[in-house]
């Protein structure tokens, strides 16, 4: 059942790969090629690669163990690029990995201190020792 | 320039004080960091990646350091797989099924001990292997044409195939997607825009630090998270240490290993995983009087060995023809592109300093390795007692710091967290990262090549079969994706048809 759904996404992103490349607008061409006819070959493998799973699928076990945790990693990652510049590393850092911590089952207390010490330890080596410029936040740090 | 002189000039360049401290830095993280659980060669060299880039280390220097940590992880692996029964990687499953029961019985201590030497010999011998074997290789690579080169990538591709039970159509599927991401952004050869969808951030295609990460950092935290992977630690123990007979008793199956796991290493496609195991196997068939897998110390050094000599094995093709042999060179691959040095046969000629230089360092490297993992490997098992709500959280932290070190931009972090949640996907559908991380590196290379040997005939498709070269490429390599399909054919039609 899987390995169907699998398939189908990948008829459908390899058709869409396919049909993407015949859109190309080429004003002049360098080489007899150009740049259509190698997308329009993988995508092709792509769909076929589809059709095969489709057609003989396999059985694939989705095994998950406590999704919600690396759910709640996943949100964090995705928060984090919004909160990087206007936080600054450190501030921001410390919440992803504050969050981080309690998804692997950290209480609240030491993981809150992990993830200061992390995000300054960071810092101090890739900004202060390494010279490589990391945002910092309305504070200035 | 014969190998001893190039060497030598080899040894100049890795003997200066900085590319000495990168190269003890390299194997001392990389044993740190394939010690920890879960965590394996793949994800060191990912880790570190955006640093050298950021730091704007010499190609040289940044390639001594990104090795160092690939062999450096050999080592560390042994120390998670011994003591948690958990392996780092796949390369490291047999190094349990002796290593594990030996750390049982009490005698940890010994068992981190001679896989540690078997790592030593491993990577030393398959070091002076290389020395001697890839200018030839290289010298052989010099005739190929565009035509050539095409086929064998696809002959790499299709031994990942083969390689991956049961998967060839997955792997085929993962090598398709890796070419479609690598073809974001502009068109060199037209300057054509291609699946940008009118992104402005998307029009210098996708970061390769970014799906290196994303890959193998994000996804890997992200799986961690959900708690499938937990051990309980061994200690050392403090049975009998290491004597001097069981080193001896070992040497025969540690050389065996050695060819064999060198042999595997340099072939496109086959990596430590298969070396490890193939030496496992042939060893038990050798010597087994019913002690493997109870703890019997040759069953622990030959993966071991194998293990190390095939990483090193595998960076043969990498410098000599430009294709790498398994994930990790794939990704250092990536790294030369990064710097604009394209390695393969011109590599010797042109950028003495960056082979030779490499290959020195691994010398030094390995001897550091041998110093580290003999006397100091209880500090590096300590490291296992770091709880996982410190470590992990901070590898995501180091992951995401090192991407917006090299770009400067959050969009690049969402790109790296969205590249995480397709590899956790796939991981959990059952599609291999690996080949997709191959194709996505090779996918320029692979698609000038094919470019230039259509201009070279007008358009016309003979021209890809038309040198013996390529035609003996070709053979392999359909039957190199024949072979698994019909059995994953046959695997599907036997048992229960209508089940899925």
């Amino acid at each position: 059942m899987i390995d169907r759904l699998v398939g189908l996404i990948c008829i459908l992103l390899g058709s869409g790969a396919i049909w993407h490349a015949q859109t190309l607008h080429v004003p002049f061409a360098a080489d007899p090629v150009g740049p259509r006819l190698f997308p329009t070959i993988i995508g092709a493998i792509l769909a076929l690669g589809g059709c095969a799973l489709v057609a003989r699928p396999g059985r694939v076990e989705l095994e998950f163990g406590t999704w919600p945790r690396a759910l709640a990693v996943l949100v964090a990652s995705l928060i984090y690029p919004l909160l990087l510049l206007p936080l600054g590393f450190i501030l921001a850092t410390a919440l992803l990995c504050f969050a981080g911590s309690l998804a692997f089952h950290a209480r609240p207390l030491p993981a809150a201190v992990s993830a200061v010490a992390t995000a300054v330890v960071f810092f101090v080596l890739l900004d202060t020792v390494l010279d490589l410029p990391l945002p910092r936040g309305p504070l200035g740090i | 320039m014969d190998a001893f002189s190039a060497l030598l000039t080899g040894f100049q360049v890795a003997l200066t004080p900085l590319n000495l401290a990168v190269a003890f830095a390299g194997v001392a993280l990389g044993t740190a960091i394939g010690a920890l659980p879960g965590i394996g060669p793949i994800n060191a060299v990912a880790l570190l990646l955006p640093l050298c880039f950021a730091l704007k280390l010499p190609p040289e220097t940044a390639l001594i350091l990104l090795a160092g940590l690939y062999y450096g992880s050999g080592y560390g692996g042994r120390i998670s797989s011994i003591l948690l029964n958990i392996p780092g990687d796949p390369g490291l499953v047999m190094t349990t099924l002796d290593g594990y029961p030996l750390a049982k019985s009490g005698r940890g201590a010994a068992a981190l001990a001679i896989s540690g030497i078997g790592s030593f010999v491993g990577g030393t011998s398959a070091v002076i292997l290389m020395t001697f074997l890839a200018v030839p290789l290289a010298r052989l690579a010099m005739s190929f044409g565009p035509a050539d080169y095409v086929a064998l990538m696809v002959l790499s591709f299709a031994l990942l195939g083969t390689m991956s039970e049961g998967k060839a159509v997955k792997t085929w599927i993962a090598v398709a997607l890796g070419l479609l991401l690598a073809m974001v952004g502009i068109d060199g050869g037209s300057g054509v825009e291609r699946f940008t969808f009118g992104s402005l951030e998307l029009l210098g295609g996708i970061d390769f630090t970014s799906l290196t990460i994303g890959l193998f950092a994000v996804a890997e935290i992200l799986v961690l998270a959900e708690g499938m992977i937990s051990g309980v630690v061994s200690r050392t123990g403090d049975g009998a240490r290491l004597t001097l007979k069981e080193i001896v008793f070992c040497l025969p199956a540690m050389l065996r290993a050695t060819g064999l796991g060198f042999f595997l290493g340099v072939l496109p496609g086959t990596g430590a995983s298969v070396a490890s195991a193939m030496a496992y196997t042939a060893e038990k068939r050798i010597s087994d009087k019913g002690t493997f897998g109870k703890g019997d110390m040759r069953g622990l050094a030959a993966p071991e060995t194998a293990d190390n000599a095939a990483q090193t094995g595998s960076m043969v093709p990498m410098l000599a023809l430009g294709i790498p042999g398994s994930g990790t060179t794939a990704v250092m691959l990536g790294a030369f592109m990064m710097y604009s040095i394209t390695p393969g046969p011109l590599l010797f000629t042109q950028r003495p300093e960056v082979a030779w230089g490499l290959i020195a360092s691994m010398y030094i490297g390995n001897l550091m390795l041998l110093v580290l993992n003999l006397p100091l490997v209880g500090l590096f098992a300590r490291l296992l007692l770091v709880p996982a709500w410190i470590l992990y959280p901070g590898i995501l932290a180091l992951s995401y710091a090192g991407v917006y070190a090299v770009s400067n931009s959050p969009f690049e972090l969402l790109i790296t967290t969205a590249i995480g949640i397709l590899a956790y996907l796939m991981r959990k559908v059952g599609i291999p990262l690996i080949p997709l991380m191959l194709a996505f590196v090779l996918a320029r290379l692979l698609e000038d090549n094919f470019r230039r040997a259509l201009s070279l005939s007008d358009g016309g498709y003979e021209i890809l079969f038309s040198t013996p070269t390529s035609i003996i490429l070709w053979i392999l390599a359909l039957l190199a994706i024949g072979w698994p399909l019909v059995r994953q054919m046959q695997g599907a039609r036997a048992p229960a048809p209508g089940e899925a």
